[in-house]
């Protein structure tokens, strides 16, 4: 929208101050959250890399605490909400937003796989180069349950590869308007369990850069990650779930990478366990499939689910990071279940 | 720029089509921020004007087809279309051959040079061979999924200081190493990817567009679609059941295809672009590469 922006910004924050729970229809819920951008370093194998994150402005409550800041992470935090909901996600910009300097300055949010409206899409060459705050407003339908992302869509090369970006996930509701633990509509993908995985890889080089840059066309990632960490081994995880026996997983598995990936879990002798693929790129496959890996490229998501075994042990749910050119690996990072 | 070289209008029985494609050396301009002249080796329809993409060749199913490849380069060259045709020789320089073969079950096929540990099709020796149902009808198949117009995407890639430059002056080219930083839609590399009429998806909501998207390039391709999700018909040949999966990015590996279904669904003015960072710019200069636009009216 580039008509009213601050006053819309100014009423999202009003209503910012209870984030969830504004009921408008039977079981329909409006969500609104209000971003802010905030840079951070994470320390990857050692070394300090410069990160620019979302984060929820000042926390819940709204324009207080950390105030204009924001607690920015990369990935951001998960948005949850249910099929017939909306949510209005709105970005705050201010001078303590860390930018680009012109023409990339600025920033968007882009609900990656929404389907939204040009005024809603958040690309700023489609969008009269809205990029100094705005709501982005989506209401995903039933049949559109699955996980989505939203990223930075200024100058992307440099904004989305510097963290900013996130998992949605869109969840089915009951006829009371509760979120279900199932990944559809369909009882054969309920879940005690679920964990969102989002896949990225860092060039420091990207990090550094800004501008009109030749270092933008040469990727050379360093670091792997799940959900914002590196997990080299098995026995250093970087993300782990403390599950029941028998009980069902759903994966959620967000492609916000720069390279080729294969996901795969793995036994603790090493053999492939199988999972079933339910959602990709929020829409139900007419078949769901069963398999022992899935190559993820970027910009896609899976949803997975798995079943436990009955004995206790350890699962070790992994992505194989490589090369676009011949496949040949990068590294791995590890996930972990223990049941 | 490629052209059809045959009549787009439908037939109802199978005719002779008879192609010449002239390979060479050439220039061809990335344009913009960015932008550049990369030495080439292409296939063109006309003598000494070679192209990249290669122009593409449009038939229909069954019919009889003769595609003579003329050779006006220095080195060894060929033709093969994946999939179709099998004779992997060398047309030597100065040499010509003619290639004839009945047209294959309609769908999207990947033709290029296969010689020279890929520096041949590196170069720019690809491009489309498009095969339409033998009623001439604007579906995938015959009786398969009826669209109201057609766009083909050759995508590809090429390292212009390594391999383009080094080839251009007769070098030998170290092929372990490959780090391209253009990456071309039909061609183009630059900002004009989404504004080429050829390549944008333009129509009215309610239009359905059937995208042949050829991977061409040594790097695997993810394409991302804003507005609304599409259908896969076919990857690599291969049809996919239906009701088809729907999804809004697709991998195209290296050498492959995918023909997807876009329902034009929504008022706007959305892009198709690459979702793998560098494949969006122009040797690192955003916004170029892989992208084009969909325009709905
Ligand atoms: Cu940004
Ligand atoms: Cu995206």
């Amino acid at each position: 929208m580039s008509i009213g922006n601050y006053q819309k910004l100014a009423l999202a924050l009003l209503l910012g101050a209870e984030l969830l729970g504004l009921g408008t229809s039977a079981g329909a819920t409006t969500i609104n959250r209000t971003f802010c951008v905030s840079s951070l370093n994470k320390s990857l194998s050692g070394q300090s890399v410069a990160f620019w994150g979302f984060g929820d402005c000042g926390g819940r409550g709204g324009m207080g605490g950390s105030g204009m800041m924001g607690g920015g992470t990369s990935p951001g935090p998960v948005i949850e909400l249910g099929a017939g909901d909306t949510l209005n996600l709105s970005l705050m910009i201010n001078m303590m937003t860390p930018q680009e300097a012109y023409p990339y300055n600025g920033h968007t949010i882009h609900l990656h796989g929404a389907d939204v409206p040009t005024s809603e899409d958040g690309v700023p060459e489609t969008n009269n180069n809205a990029v100094n705050g705005d709501t982005y407003t989506w209401s995903p339908q039933t049949g559109h349950e699955g996980t989505y992302m939203y990223h930075c869509h200024v100058h992307t090369v440099k904004h989305l590869e510097m963290g900013m970006y996130g998992a949605i996930v869109v969840r089915p509701k009951d006829a009371s308007g509760n979120l279900l633990n199932r990944i559809t509509p369909d009882p054969a993908t309920a879940y005690n369990y679920q964990q969102i995985y989002v896949l990225g890889t860092v060039d420091p080089a990207y990090h550094t850069a800004s501008g009109d840059s030749t270092v933008f066309g040469d990727y050379n990632p360093q670091y792997f990650l799940i959900s914002g960490k590196e997990g080299k081994t098995a026995s250093s995880p970087a993300i782990s779930l403390a599950a029941a026996t028998s009980k069902k997983v759903a994966l959620r598995l967000a492609g916000l990478h720069s390279t080729n990936a294969t996901f795969a879990i793995k036994d603790s002798a090493g053999n492939l366990k199988s999972f079933t693929i339910y959602v990709q790129d929020g829409r139900a496959l007419p078949t769901p499939k069963s398999v022992t890996s899935v190559d993820i490229s970027p910009g896609q998501r899976f949803d997975v689910l798995t079943t436990l075994p009955a004995t206790s042990g350890t699962w070790y749910p992994q992505v194989t990071y490589k090369r676009l050119r011949d496949n040949s690996p990068y590294a791995t990072v590890y996930g972990k279940i223990t049941f | 720029m490629p052209w059809c070289l045959a009549a787009l209008f439908g037939q109802a029985e199978a005719t002779t089509q008879d192609f010449t494609l002239y390979i060479s050396s050439g220039t061809w301009p990335i344009n913009g921020a960015g932008g550049t002249i990369v030495d080439i080796w292409g296939y063109g329809d006309r003598a000494g004007s070679p192209t990249v993409p290669g122009p593409a060749l449009t038939v229909y199913e069954g019919d009889n087809v003769n595609l003579t490849v003329v050779n006006n380069h220095s080195i060894d060259h060929n033709l093969v279309i994946q999939g179709v045709s099998t004779d992997l020789s060398a047309i030597p320089p100065g040499g010509s051959k003619t290639y004839s073969f009945t047209a294959p079950t309609a769908g999207t096929y990947l033709y290029s040079d296969t010689l020279n540990n890929s520096v041949n099709r590196e170069m720019g020796l690809y491009g489309a061979f498009i095969v339409r149902p033998a009623d001439g009808s604007n579906r995938a198949w015959t009786g398969g999924p009826a669209y109201t117009f057609e766009r083909t995407w050759v995508v590809s890639d090429m390292d212009k200081s390594r391999w383009n430059d080094v080839a251009g002056s007769g070098g030998t080219i170290d092929t372990a190493v490959y780090k391209p930083n253009y990456f071309l839609i039909n061609g183009l590399g630059g900002f004009d990817g989404m504004m080429d009429p050829a390549t944008t998806l333009d129509g009215m909501v309610g239009d359905t567009a059937l995208v042949r998207i050829v991977n061409a390039g040594q790097y695997s391709q993810s394409l991302h679609f804003h507005a609304n999700h599409f259908e896969v018909l076919t990857s690599n040949g291969v049809r996919w059941p239906s009701p088809y999966q729907q999804l809004d990015t697709i991998n195209v590996p290296p050498m492959t295809t995918a023909d997807v279904l876009f329902h034009l669904n929504q008022p706007g003015h959305y892009p198709m672009h690459s979702h793998t960072s560098q494949m969006e710019t122009a040797n690192g200069i955003y916004l170029n590469g892989v992208a084009t636009m969909i325009m709905i009216h």
